[in-house]
């Protein structure tokens, strides 16, 4: 168990197994709860105050109905969080969301996708420059836009 | 009414309420003329070096602390919008620079026809003013703003030469452009306030980061605290930041006589204005001047005819996207500045609807944006997730539709009985219905979305009938005209009935046009300072 705040607790070992169902393993990557990744969402969750109450009210929520989930099976437990998913749909939201983004900013996450990961700035990217002879064709055409008197 | 605030403020000649696209623009032409002016933003001011872009949160910070809905960003700044009445939800951002700090910049004008559709088309109202009688306004902004871009588009009237050649259009923008020229389709390059090369005070050239709509960390982004704000404090006009206006004050022949307004500490401040212009945007122009009730206007200020707050206009935006075999490096460039398509923009009324819409190039970014769902539906979690997810990135597109709204009395903003912003401030509340013209254009433009996204070679279509999260042009809520009856203020801007009392941002708009709103917004704002300038001169003290 784990302290997000004075007021809310969430159950680790839930949270690892929901992890696990949401963002399956790949390749020689373990699911997201297995790769560690809860201490950040928690973290970052934290970062917005409207954020941060209603992904904790989703997992209390979500472990209120489902104190057996760690114990199901794969189907089982997909299907209680479909059964979330389907009544609880912005709380559910704000954990898928919270999910795949602290997933898709591991370095191991990005190493698998060949994904550079770094910030957009401060160094940008390249892009080849600009070409007017795209132009060539649509310059034949013939003004259309509606006269007015 | 006498204000009842704890304290008084010396006079200024002008006094501006916002100070974003309009506000910057208006201050800036009316402080280098020589007025006295003074702007109160409820905002602050902001850091370029401190743009989330550079954040490593920076894909959660764009969904919550940078979000562009106010409902969800939630800082001390912003105020609740009550939107349960509206299947389009307001984006805006208060700050000195206003939304200009979280657009894409994408700046075409409106077309000469947008001026009269009544005319034209037997809908809505004609414009007071031309097309041709607010072009060196639109001139002069983009002067100011600086414009990327190339003239020679048969879509439109030609016009000044860009300040800039376009922005690059990538190998996933010549993907689309494709697709449009099979077809035989009109295209052309966007005309963007991005700089592709150094232009302006400070500003670098555009370094394809993608995220400028988180604000411009590399200040290439026009935004107004960049452009003309500089010169508005160069000549002379003072800004307070954290100052949220509570009302606009009146005295007994009904004259504006400044503004009541909470400060940055909290505390009642009172300021003496010898007129008051609003640039508040399509929303909170009206919260203000419907909060701004006294003995001389019971029904809010300027509301003599009953028109503030109503025909509140978006663009009804829709969204198809689809994803390409090839991988194309989407994430490189800014968000939605490509190019972009008018090839129904015009009327034809075989099509079902009249006036039209205009087709804008989307890119997509990084892995969680695209996770999260981005413009399109989410990634399926589970089983198939990294499947999708690998599909998507780097490969998928859009088309974004932004269709031409007409004026309704139904659609409006007026205060919400009960929500109230931190200061106790009556809240805006939008009751908001699509128009059976606007969601026949939408559908028209879906179909032929569909059929250039399969020409261009992408598959896996997907369809937003109407984004959600789309409402970034407000207008329409305290129009234009002739006839004090069915205007809210003159050609210039001027209230029909408070004669020192101006209003400059989209509030004003008669009808939407199918474009992006603020170079007309920003030009129409120019115009009304010039004209304080050469025939008001008895605003200075």
């Amino acid at each position: 168990m784990i302290t997000n705040s004075a007021k809310t607790q969430i159950d680790e070992p839930l949270l690892t197994s929901m992890l696990d169902r949401l963002i399956p393993p790949v390749g020689d990557l373990p699911g997201a709860g297995q790769m560690g990744l809860i201490d950040e969402i928690v973290r970052l969750s934290g970062q917005q105050t409207r954020f941060q109450e209603i992904f904790e009210t989703a997992v209390k929520t979500f472990y209120n109905k489902n104190q057996d989930f760690i114990s199901q099976s794969e189907s089982q437990q997909d299907e209680a969080i479909r059964q979330f998913e389907s009544t609880n749909q912005d709380m559910f939201d704000s954990v898928l969301t919270i999910s795949y983004i602290v997933y898709y900013k591991d370095e191991r996450v990005h190493k698998r996708l060949g994904w550079s990961g770094k910030t957009p700035q401060p160094d940008g990217n390249k892009m080849e420059p600009w070409n007017e002879s795209v132009l060539d064709k649509i310059r034949t055409r013939k003004p259309f836009w509606r006269q007015v008197d | 009414m006498m204000s009842k605030n704890t304290t008084t403020d010396k006079s200024v000649d002008v006094l501006v309420i916002g100070a974003g696209a309009s506000g910057g623009a208006a201050t800036a032409w009316l402080a280098e003329s020589g007025f006295n002016v003074k702007c109160l933003e409820q905002g602050y001011w902001q850091d370029p070096s401190k743009y989330a872009s550079a954040s490593k949160d920076y894909e959660f910070e764009m969904l919550t602390n940078w979000a562009p809905d106010p409902n969800k960003r939630q800082r001390d700044e912003d105020y609740p919008i009550n939107d349960t009445n509206s299947p389009v939800t307001p984006v805006m951002f208060n700050g000195v620079g206003g939304s200009t700090i979280l657009w894409t910049a994408h700046t075409p004008r409106f077309h000469p026809s947008d001026f009269r559709v009544k005319t034209l088309d037997g809908v809505a109202d004609d414009w007071p003013i031309s097309y041709e009688e607010l072009e060196e306004f639109y001139d002069l902004n983009d002067e100011v703003m600086g414009c990327s871009g190339i003239n020679g588009d048969p879509a439109n009237p030609p016009r000044s030469p860009r300040q800039m050649p376009p922005i690059p259009l990538g190998k996933d923008g010549r993907k689309l452009i494709s697709g449009f020229e099979k077809l035989g389709w009109h295209w052309w390059p966007s005309d963007s306030y991005v700089n592709t090369q150094p232009y302006g005070e400070g500003r670098d050239a555009c370094n394809f980061c993608g995220h400028n709509h988180m604000g411009c960390y590399q200040r290439a982004k026009s935004s107004t605290d960049l452009t003309y704000w500089p010169r508005a404090l160069r000549g002379g006009a003072t800004i307070e930041t954290g100052a949220r206006v509570r009302r606009i004050t009146t005295d007994e022949s009904g004259r504006a006589t400044g503004a009541d307004y909470i400060d940055s500490k909290g505390v009642d401040q009172h300021q003496n204005a010898r007129a008051v212009i609003m640039a508040a945007n399509g929303i909170g122009t009206p919260r203000l001047l419907l909060n701004s009730t006294s003995d001389e206007h019971p029904n809010g200020l300027a509301n003599t005819s009953g028109l503030v707050g109503k025909n509140l206009m978006f663009h009804p935006f829709a969204m198809i996207s689809g994803t390409f075999p090839e991988k194309m490096d989407t994430w490189q460039g800014p968000l939605g500045n490509i190019a972009m398509s008018q090839e129904f923009y015009e009327t034809d009324k075989s099509r079902g609807f009249v006036r039209g819409y205009t087709y804008q190039f989307q890119r997509s970014l990084g892995p969680a944006w695209i996770a999260n769902g981005g413009f399109r539906n989410a990634v399926p979690w589970g089983e198939g997730h990294h499947e999708e997810l690998e599909k998507r990135l780097g490969s998928l597109m859009a088309i974004a539709v932004i269709g031409e709204d007409l004026p309704e009395e139904h659609n409006t903003v007026d205060l919400d009985p009960e929500l109230t912003d931190s200061d106790g401030i009556p809240a805006p509340r939008l009751n908001y219905t699509l128009s059976k013209n606007s969601r026949d254009q939408l559908d028209h433009a879906i179909v032929n979305a569909k059929k250039v996204l399969e020409a261009a070679g992408a598959s896996d279509i997907f369809v937003d009938p109407m984004m959600r999260q789309s409402g970034w042009h407000l207008m329409g809520t305290a129009r234009m005209g002739d006839d004090p009856r069915s205007s809210v203020v003159d050609k210039w801007g001027q209230s029909h009935d408070v004669d020192n009392l101006f209003i400059v941002d989209g509030s004003i708009f008669v009808t939407g046009a199918a474009v992006n709103p603020t170079p007309t917004i920003q030009a129409l704002a120019l115009r009304t300072a010039d004209y304080i300038v050469a025939n008001r001169q008895d605003f200075k003290g």
